[in-house]
């Protein structure tokens, strides 16, 4: 079980576990098997998926895909917006959760484990992990995106 | 049906500024009002939690069928916690998984996809309606 970092603003909690990597735009990396594979899991964070609604459906590129970073690796249609969603690095995509197909309210209600996106097998993760924020500043970074939010609001 | 406890309570969800929410509602007015108006009872969420006594009689005495516009349920919990049973709970985001064609946009004014996706809904809970009538019938109750 990771552990987590958490904020709440207002009647939300938004947490951030501090065993993974993340991009800006709320992606998170996992490293699947640092006993030398460059496989990495994928998903979106919790502020993410709060920030964007319920899900209805997702659609993830197929296995075999390959991604540079940045490229569109899924579409998320929730009852709020239509949300595509960039590879927060570059890679081939090796699985896709297959589970999100009948419930893809697994990426509501756990956003870290069982609703995780995709694999993608990195050319070299040592060179991409080097493009990706670590807990403390992916915090930082979602805790001003919480604070626009709310002056927007 | 005449008599009130043999009425099915129709509680939608009161979401504010969501279609999904619009969605629910415009599918108990149309079971309440053109598909099941004998059998039906509308009940205004809002006024079990103010905890209105025909609010809260009507769902203790009645079972309720509950279509909530997000995940947070609030019109099943607010029957559960009224003393009620949910005989069925629905939400809107389920239809349209399954009518993925029936987008609902649209606030104050669904748009026809949503208006659909409403009706869909109603004619479901109107089945549900006719077999909780089946049913109490079957048990003997005072429902022909």
């Amino acid at each position: 079980m990771p552990e987590y970092l958490e904020t709440t603003v207002d009647k939300f909690t938004f947490r951030v576990a501090t065993d993974r990597l993340y991009s800006p735009e709320g992606v998170w990396v996992f490293w699947v098997q640092p006993e030398g594979s460059d496989r990495v899991r994928i998903g979106l964070t919790d502020y993410l998926q709060q920030h964007s609604g319920d899900v209805a459906f997702v659609s993830v590129k197929l296995p075999g895909t390959k991604l540079a970073a940045g490229d569109e690796l899924a579409e998320l249609e929730t009852i709020k917006m239509n949300l595509s969603l960039p590879a927060p690095v570059s890679g081939t995509v090796v699985e896709v959760n297959p589970a999100l197909e009948l419930n893809p309210e697994l990426v509501n209600q756990d956003p870290y484990d069982k609703g995780w996106l995709a694999v993608l097998e990195t050319a070299s993760w040592e060179a991409e992990r080097a493009k990706l924020l670590d807990p403390r500043a992916y915090f930082s970074v979602m805790q001003s995106q919480v604070e626009q939010e709310l002056k927007q609001s | 049906m005449s008599d009130d406890k043999n009425r099915v309570a129709i509680v939608p969800c009161s979401g504010i500024g969501k279609p999904f929410g619009s969605v629910s509602r415009e599918a108990a007015y149309e079971v309440c009002e053109n598909l099941r108006p004998d059998d039906t009872r509308l009940v205004a969420l809002s006024k079990l939690v103010l905890g209105e006594s025909t609010a809260c009689a009507t769902v203790a005495h009645c079972p309720a069928i509950t279509i909530d516009g997000c995940k947070l349920m609030c019109a099943a919990r607010m029957v559960k916690q009224s003393g009620g049973t949910v005989a069925r709970e629905l939400t809107v985001l389920d239809a349209y998984r399954e009518h993925r064609d029936l987008k609902p946009e649209g606030i104050a004014e669904l748009n026809e996809a949503g208006l659909k996706l409403a009706r869909v809904l109603a004619e479901e809970i109107a089945e549900t309606v006719a077999e909780i009538g089946r049913s109490k019938a079957g048990k003997g109750g005072s429902h022909a």
